[in-house]
């Protein structure tokens, strides 16, 4: 008789089967990959064991106790519905659809042109639409775009692009112009902050801050400090990029911390010492690996972070994150069973 | 000194950045008759691979990365100066760019620069580079590994492009592609036809070298 | 938490101006509207609490009078004892501040 095989997924959202045996051994592998690259510890037996029955537990679609339920945010939400299900609805119509429709307990107001450098330029309009919408709904609504340093290089930005001068070899000038481009990412941020607060926004988010290495996540901080001085009662959000910041500049610090390389058990502790008032923690998904793998993983490097943490801890549960399948359409299978792997075993503050 | 000791001065000298140590293996290697293409891949090279390893983990930073290619590749002009002009061409040639409508190149660069270390040869064609101006530098220098990079899904497609027109100008059997950024596959990779996705720069270097073994 | 349908809005505001952590948040949402966890987080029990003391609902039938919007906000905030940005620039737009 053949031994009994449980559906599962892959990192990219193909079907696997795989015995009893195969799963924990995917899952301690995921496990001892965080805990090598972390330096963190394992997650316990018992941990590991609910990781293997949540895995495993039949149904398309599994849940927690309604007590245990988290709280959701989220990163370009009023967009998702014009721009990827190309529905032309107004941002404050799909805001009262987050809210009434979806059940969210909150949602971002963003551009489709997703930077803080964008929305600078149009930073009173985007503010008056957040002013609609703020009328219209109940739920915490606030202004998210990403640092994205990226779009400050030539020949979309001032400063010369990084990326082209590390490989000629010219240090010096890569260094110095990530260094100037974080003071006008600081900027940016704290023009569109000032019009955001003004209307009344709710909080304001830094998506994927470190997406363009340490200087990007440095930008994130120093906005984050000077927005919780100037305007203390908007709070920020600090979503991280990839699952660790990438050395780009290499020496930047923040608090006497070397910034690069830092994981997200290490990243909150900035972003709390920043003023941020809540820490969207991301790690990879592994496209080449399964879900008990990334899973397991996941769930060891969450655990240090909300143990390490002070602030509420979201993880980033979104495409190719968290160990959720790389593609558009992710499965609810996959979905609901790292939250709920996220919420029994790392008790995340929410999603 | 022994061979593997000579391997392993080379290897350090790559780690550790240091100009002095890589001249010496290459001297020991010479000494000790050790074939350069073997102490460019199996020593410098190791090096240069295991910094990329490491890099992909957070544990050292780019501009020490380039540094230590700096190193790669004085050893790799000495080598190539010792082996003379007939052999440079057997380490291959690149092609590599973020595809059109995409101003990501971060990733892009960074395998661009750990590839161009390995001794290959590599023509970068930057950011937003259309399909077309891929498959015109494929015409014009031979090249034999085209790599693409898209960081948006709405920008993927375009690697989707890049296989088609390689198709139709008849060149899609003297290359190898190789597709990466964060929303890319494998998945995606054999949808298209694509020869190989890679994570990250180490998976880049790894299928070359090995399509250029072979 | 379902939002407007439970409490889950109410506790992300104390995420939000108190960096409260979800255990926390949760337990001072129930304090203050007096009610236990179990009765913050059901659909059922809440959907009739916000409608009775102006709280914002999901849904405008047959409750098309009840609050919703800036002067549910101001109820939330009264009652939660936390300032909210929207509502502190409405007063001040509007006047009354």
């Amino acid at each position: 008789m053949s031994e009994k095989k449980y559906f599962t997924r892959m990192g990219d959202g193909s079907i696997v089967y795989m015995t009893a045996e195969e799963i924990w051994e995917d899952m301690r592998a995921g496990m001892d990959d965080a805990v090598d690259r972390g330096k963190i510890p394992p997650l316990s037996e018992e941990e590991l064991q609910k990781i293997f029955d949540i895995v495993t537990m039949p149904g398309g679609v599994v849940g927690v106790n309604p007590i245990d339920a988290v709280v959701t945010t989220s990163d370009s939400g009023s967009d998702k519905i014009p721009t990827k299900c190309g529905i032309p609805i107004s941002r404050d119509t799909t805001a009262m659809i987050h809210e009434r429709v979806l059940g969210c307990d909150s949602v971002d107001i963003g551009n489709p042109d997703y930077n803080y450098k964008t929305a600078k330029g149009i930073a009173k309009r985007e503010a008056g639409i957040l002013k609609l919408a703020l009328d219209k709904t109940t739920l915490p609504l606030y202004y998210g775009a990403m640092p994205n340093l990226g779009f400050y290089t030539k020949p979309d930005g001032p400063v010369d692009n990084w990326a082209e001068l590390l490989p000629q070899g010219k240090i010096k000038e890569a260094l110095a112009a990530q260094e100037e481009a974080v003071e006008h990412s600081v900027n940016d941020i704290l023009f569109v902050a000032k019009q955001t607060y003004e209307v009344g926004a709710d909080a304001i988010e830094l998506d994927t801050s470190g997406a363009a290495g340490d200087a990007d996540f440095l930008a994130a901080l120093k906005a984050c400090e000077k927005i919780t001085q100037k305007y203390p009662e908007m709070p920020v959000i600090i979503g991280m990029a990839g699952e660790f910041v990438l050395g780009m500049h290499g020496k930047l610090e923040y608090d006497g911390q070397r910034l690069a390389g830092l994981y997200p058990h290490k990243q909150v502790k900035l972003a709390e010492k920043a003023g941020a008032s809540i820490f969207g923690a991301v790690v990879n998904t592994n496209c080449s690996e399964t879900f008990p793998w990334n899973i397991a993983r996941v769930c060891t490097f969450m655990k240090a972070t909300v143990e390490a943490s002070n602030i509420p801890v979201h993880a980033d549960v979104g495409m190719g994150v968290c160990a959720i399948p790389m593609c558009e359409n992710v499965p609810a299978d996959v979905v609901t069973r790292a939250d709920k792997c996220l919420i029994e075993i790392c008790r995340l503050d929410g999603l | 000194m022994t061979r593997e000791e000579a391997l392993k001065l080379a290897f350090d000298s790559v780690v550790e950045c240091d100009e002095d140590m890589a001249r010496k293996a290459l001297a020991a290697g010479d000494e000790l008759g050790i074939a350069p293409l073997e102490l460019l891949t199996e020593g410098f090279g190791a090096g240069i691979k295991h910094l990329g390893d490491l890099f992909g983990r957070g544990e050292i930073f780019l501009p020490e990365l380039i540094f230590s290619t700096e190193i790669m590749q004085l050893a790799a002009s000495a080598i190539e100066e010792k082996l003379g002009s007939a052999n440079t061409s057997a380490k291959g040639k690149m092609v590599i760019g973020t595809v059109e409508g995409d101003v990501h190149d971060i990733g892009k660069g960074i395998v661009a620069a750990l590839v161009k270390s390995n001794g290959i040869e590599v023509y970068d064609l930057g950011r937003e580079v259309p399909a077309d101006v891929f498959i015109e530098k494929v015409k014009e220098t031979g090249a034999g590994f085209v790599g693409s990079s898209a960081l948006l899904t709405s920008t993927m497609t375009v690697q989707k492009e890049i296989e088609k027109k390689l198709q139709e100008a008849g060149l899609r059997d003297q290359v190898k592609t190789l597709i990466g950024g964060a929303p890319v596959t494998k998945r995606w990779a054999d949808r298209i036809g694509a020869d190989c996705y890679c994570e990250d720069a180490s998976d880049t270097v790894d299928y070359i070298l090995a399509q250029l073994g072979n | 938490m379902g939002g407007v349908r439970t409490t889950g809005d109410m506790v992300m505001r104390l995420q939000l101006s108190k960096k409260m952590r979800i255990d926390e948040a949760k337990r001072y949402v129930a304090d203050k509207l007096g009610l236990t966890l179990e009765e913050i987080c059901d659909v059922v029990t809440m959907s009739e609490v916000r409608e009775e003391r102006g709280f914002g609902l999901g849904h405008q039938e047959p409750c098309t009078e009840s609050t919703m919007g800036m002067e549910a906000k101001f109820r939330i905030a009264e009652a939660l004892d936390i300032r909210i940005n929207s509502v502190e620039r409405f007063k001040e737009h509007a006047g009354i501040k």
